[in-house]
């Protein structure tokens, strides 16, 4: 089981893209599952709690307590890059083995082999955050069409981030 | 397709660019013509985008390529193996060989150059670059006692540039490429009188606006000779705004807008909607003339030779099933007259194979490339990097000048990519961001956003001379699963070159210094492209352009084909493709070696009235 509103809401913490974007992108679910596919429900819920326990980043303190609980955390910390590295890169990077000891998912058989790192779909790819987040597009899609590169760099939105 | 046979007017070994334009020509010409191809077929995927099993089955292959290399669109095929980017090492020290891959490599240098085995060839995943040479590229040694001297003038090639240029359907204006508005007359090039190009010149990205205006009025000196360094749009085989009826061939879109360029930044490896020119066009044409007979999974490996008339008698060949198992068929063919255009490196190998061709000991020598340099580091201000084509623009004022007698020359391109070729960003860099320097949420968005719009590089083509140690060899050690060879490379970059390198450094800086762009460029001692010069360490990748190998001369006793690119020693051998080129200079090779079949499937078409 996997609870899609939560994973909305700790990604959008951890991208600093909001969850209707995130959820705009139609990866949302897939990316859920690819997460549950690899690292074991109990540490997901877990990676939740803790988060909603810190609540929004919005102030130094809680902050200060994301670092301590979360990013530094052996056991919490690789998954919530993970999870920033599917949505902006749309890849699942395998988790080093002695990670996968403790807190992955136990049943690394027929199915679920340590394969390598992978790209989720192709189209994870086109719905990649980090081509937004540079002001342009996945190569090969999304075409902005003829002449558009002799305009200036247009911003990345930035509306969001003071 | 027309009714397969044994006996052909000509067989042409290879459905590449060179392949296809030789089919086409001599299909319109009601010739019977077998194209045997070494790889497989794209099952009519170009003119038909819906199928499952179409042109979209690339795309899906490349989104989901996690090393988005050249060849990553392109499926590997162990019967007809192709070199990766991602397989070239440095030939270790204590070993005289890297076996690692498709090309057995003997070094002392790694030869860093990749090409695509499949119909379409390697115009499946070339950027589009149409720069014609500079009538002094063609009389290196006359001129500056370098390289060779080619059997052929500018002058006498202009003609079917403009064939060539009209088929490509290049985007370019014709007075802004003769580079009269440069102050160096070696690079000035002399066009045709009212020659236009078939399209308008791709708009310039906003990166090369920012650089032409910021490198108004500099100058480099070199030997106390001041050179200026001018921004110059690269002709492109891509489509732009068609002059007057002109219309490409087959790409998907509005044709009344074009048919053009829609911006997929995605040139290399694969343009999604074929905007960019590729063989498949061409041989779509020639498939069309009802005369022209493409034959798949189709290995070359033998050149059989009558004894009494010294031509080839027989093509012999092996035809497998599948690419999922070695099972083939060995057959035969005969054609009146055989043209080889299949790849300057399987060219060379097949004709080594079958020990024809070479009673100059020539074949398979002086391989060239352009060793090609970046630079890499932030601008000053956003420039919109991560858009558009690869390159709009070049700075072509150092392709020439006087210098050449002491050190290469070379050509500069302006990358609109960032910094995916130096460092594979964004893909590869934004997980150091993460794990590195602990980004998460706005802050790296916000770090993304006010650096990558930033990020930019050069790529300098360097200048290789025909050498011939630098060459390609086979090995009965080393075959491929369908017991064809593979090729065996030794290679190395000299000092010309070298020197070129070291020249192309101080331009960059001095460019950096000027616009104030921070500089990133480092060169590993670990990269496999890793050369020094003076003391200096740089790095060179490969440019994918593959020359020499079966170079055209004057002398029987020094080369490989004459000026109509017909072998010395088999009068129905023609060979055609990049291997035919006896120097690189700075142009890439593929507008020239097109310009060379067209005027070589003249000669064909000529010879075969006497038979």
């Amino acid at each position: 089981m996997y609870r899609l509103s939560d994973f909305y809401r700790l990604s959008a913490a951890l991208t600093g893209y909001q969850e209707v974007e995130l959820q705009g992108t139609g990866v949302g679910p897939v990316y859920c599952q690819t997460l549950s596919k690899w690292v074991r429900q109990d540490v997901i819920e877990a990676l939740y709690a803790q988060a909603e326990q810190i609540g929004a980043l919005d102030n130094d303190t809680n902050q200060a307590r994301f670092y301590d609980q979360i990013w530094n955390s052996a056991k919490l910390g690789p998954v919530a890059r993970n999870i920033i590295k599917m949505w902006y890169l749309s890849i699942w990077y395998q988790l080093p083995a002695d990670w996968n000891a403790l807190y992955g998912v136990d049943d690394f058989s027929a199915d679920k082999p340590p394969v390598e790192d992978y790209v989720i779909s192709s189209n994870a790819y086109i719905q990649g955050l980090v081509w937004n987040a540079l002001g342009s597009h996945p190569m090969g899609a999304k075409q902005p069409g003829y002449g558009t590169w002799a305009f200036p760099g247009h911003t990345a939105k930035t509306h969001n981030l003071d | 397709m027309t009714h397969h046979h044994n006996d052909y007017d000509v067989v042409i070994v290879g459905a590449g660019i060179a392949g296809a334009i030789m089919a086409k020509q001599l299909g319109e010409q009601g010739k019977q013509v077998l194209i045997l191809e070494a790889g497989t077929g794209t099952d009519g995927r170009f003119f038909d985008q819906g199928k499952e099993q179409g042109y979209e089955s690339y795309m899906e292959r490349f989104f989901t390529a996690m090393a988005k290399i050249p060849n990553a669109p392109y499926p590997n095929n162990p019967n007809a193996p192709q070199p990766l980017v991602t397989d070239i090492q440095k030939p270790p020290l204590d070993k005289p060989v890297s076996d690692h891959g498709y090309f057995v490599q003997y070094g002392p240098d790694p030869f860093a150059s990749t090409y695509t085995r499949s119909e379409g060839g390697t115009t499946l995943h070339w950027l589009g670059t149409c720069l014609r040479m500079l009538p002094e590229d063609f009389e290196l040694q006359s001129r500056f006692g370098r390289g060779r001297d080619w059997p052929i003038s500018y002058q006498e090639l202009q003609p079917w540039y403009e064939i060539a240029e009209q088929h490509i359907g290049v985007s370019a204006n014709a007075d802004v490429q003769n580079y009269h508005q440069i102050d160096n007359p070696s690079v000035q090039l002399p066009f045709e009188e009212n020659y236009n190009y078939p399209m308008e010149q791709i708009p310039q990205s906003f990166l090369d606006q920012y650089l032409a205006k910021g490198l108004q009025g500099m100058q480099v000196n070199i030997d106390n000779q001041t050179y200026p360094i001018d921004v110059v749009a690269t002709p492109q085989g891509r489509n732009g705004m068609p002059r007057g009826d002109y219309r490409p061939v087959g790409a998907v879109g509005n044709p009344d807008l074009g048919q053009r360029c829609a911006g997929n930044s995605n040139c290399v490896p694969i343009c999604p909607i074929q905007a960019k020119y590729s063989a498949l066009k061409t041989l779509e044409q020639a498939k069309q003339t009802g005369n022209v007979t493409i034959e798949t999974q189709a290995v070359a490996y033998h050149l059989a030779v009558d004894d009494n008339t010294q031509n080839i008698s027989k093509v012999h060949y092996k035809r497998y099933h599948s690419s999922d198992s070695a099972a083939f068929e060995d057959k035969a063919v005969t054609g009146k007259i055989v043209v080889l255009a299949a790849h300057a490196v399987e060219n060379a190998k097949l004709l080594l194979a079958s020990n024809v061709a070479n009673s100059s000991d020539q074949v398979g020598r002086n391989l060239m490339d352009h060793p090609t340099m970046l630079t890499w580091g932030l601008m000053p201000c956003k420039i919109g990097a991560f858009r558009g084509p690869g390159s709009t623009s070049g700075i072509p004022s150092l392709r020439g000048g006087a210098f050449r007698a002491d050190q290469a020359a070379f050509r500069i391109e302006i990358g609109n990519w960032g910094w995916s070729w130096p460092e594979g960003a964004p893909i590869a860099t934004v997980p150091d961001l993460i794990d590195k320097h602990g980004l998460f949420g706005p802050a790296l968005r916000h770090k993304i956003a006010e650096e990558y719009p930033r990020m930019f590089r050069f790529g300098f083509l360097v200048e290789q001379l025909p050498d011939p140690d630098n060459r390609v060899t086979i090995d009965d050690q080393y075959r491929d699963q369908l017991g064809n060879y593979r090729p065996v490379i030794h290679y190395k970059v000299t000092d010309y070159t070298r020197a070129g390198m070291a020249q192309a450094k101080e331009v960059s800086d001095a460019i950096f210094q000027r616009l104030g762009v921070e500089p990133f460029t480092q060169y590993k001692t670990s990269d496999p492209g890793y050369v020094q010069y003076q003391g200096k360490g740089y790095v060179y990748n490969g440019a994918g352009h593959l020359v020499g190998t079966h170079l055209m001369g004057k002398d029987p006793k020094d080369s490989v084909v004459n000026r109509d690119q017909r072998s010395w020693d088999h009068p129905n051998l023609y060979l055609v493709g990049c291997g035919n080129m006896p120097t690189i200079a700075t142009s890439n090779p593929t507008l020239t070696m097109a310009a060379l079949t067209f005027w070589a499937a003249d000669n064909v078409l000529n010879a075969l009235d006497q038979y």
